[in-house]
């Protein structure tokens, strides 16, 4: 027979996981639609960083961008591999198929060196450019990387470059 | 109550410095000092609530399965805070976000729960958990100064400009992990000759 001395440590254990398990499934599912609702209006407030006075709607797997009801511009969300992992790069452009504007949503960037690629300094550079004038310098663009992040700069230029293509896809 | 439960946290035994715990995520993110502000209060939320629970569970985890159930519930309160401030507070998740969950596999954390709390008194606890995340905090923030001073030259602080960019040339490497190690050798054997600990 098993002691009573033996069952308490596993029974213990046991009812500790099920309780806090459950605790975070409710909480899960009270957050959910909490957390989905801030990521959407974040996106959206960063969408009107690059388009100031648009309204945007969904469309696709990617965004209008409407002034007046008129279409404006296009912009999408990328997901590269840049040095420290998975980044997500907003990518808008303009009706004539330049870009209109770059924002970094989330990267995992070495802090202080590679994460510099999400300041405006570098990502302005990307504005009114076309796909023929993305890449970096070194590798016969236009566009200057950030010092000792060169891994994390062509990152961002891969996903301009692919959300650029891809949106050009679009408008024509 | 004593007071020293409190104090003992901040030069004595403090946790990074003196113990010499948690150097995983302490020098990963003290490249600025606006991360180390970051860490510190996320750092002093869970400490000090995770602790003040298992201080209050104590007789009902047998001594078998501490650990394990130690683990189990600071990773769930982690859990938990990040999901509500996720979901009520983005821009306090912006700033954060990242650090919380790193502090899971925070020993400092688990260190104060299995030496402290699971011993001692719930207030003893409160003081004990308070000092470490004084301590903590003045440590990962003198070192993320001198890191960030040395390696860009200059202090900003939430976009504010502490200290202007006062090196001509400043010392990436600084900012980088061989910096860290640096700081933290020559900050231990300081501390050390002092005799401060």
């Amino acid at each position: 027979m098993v002691g009573k001395e033996e069952v308490k440590p596993v029974a213990v254990l046991v009812i500790t996981c099920m309780v806090w398990g459950a605790l975070l499934g409710l909480i899960h599912g009270i957050t959910e639609k909490k957390i989905e609702e801030a990521e959407r209006s974040e996106l959206y407030r960063t969408l009107s960083e690059i388009f100031p006075n648009a309204q945007f709607e969904e469309e696709e797997g990617h965004y209008l961008c409407l002034e007046n009801g008129k279409v404006v511009g296009y912009a999408i969300v990328v997901e590269e591999r840049g040095f420290g992992g998975r980044m997500e790069v907003l990518v808008g452009i303009s009706e004539e198929g330049t870009v209109a504007g770059v924002r970094i949503l989330t990267h995992g960037e070495t802090p202080g060196l590679g994460s510099r690629v999400a300041e405006e300094e570098f990502l302005v550079q990307f504005i009114g450019k076309d796909l023929e004038k993305i890449a970096l310098k070194r590798d016969g663009g236009e566009i200057e990387g950030v010092t000792g992040a060169t891994i994390s700069s062509r990152a961002v230029v891969r996903a301009v470059r692919s959300g650029l293509e891809n949106l050009l896809g679009v408008v024509r | 109550m004593k007071v020293q439960e409190f104090t003992k946290g901040i030069l004595k035994r403090n946790p990074v410095l003196g113990l010499v715990l948690g150097l995983c995520p302490v020098l990963a993110i003290t490249t600025k000092v606006e991360n180390a502000l970051g860490m510190s209060l996320a750092f002093t939320f869970v400490i000090v609530l995770s602790n003040l629970l298992i201080s209050s569970l104590k007789k009902f985890i047998p001594r078998d399965v501490r650990i394990p159930t130690f683990i189990v519930i600071i990773a769930s309160f982690v859990t938990i805070v990040e999901m509500l401030i996720h979901g009520y507070s983005p821009p306090l998740y912006e700033q954060l976000g990242i650090f919380l969950p790193l502090i899971t596999v925070n020993c400092i954390v688990l260190g104060r729960a299995e030496a402290f709390a699971s011993k001692r008194p719930v207030s003893e606890t409160l003081l004990d958990t308070l000092g470490m995340s004084v301590g903590f905090a003045l440590s990962i923030i003198v070192i993320s100064f001198l890191r960030e001073f040395f390696g860009t030259g200059k202090i900003v602080v939430f976009g504010h400009q502490i200290i202007p960019g006062l090196l001509s040339s400043p010392a990436v490497g600084m900012i980088l992990p061989p910096g860290a190690f640096l700081v933290m050798g020559i900050l231990l054997a300081v501390m050390k000759k002092a005799k401060v600990m």
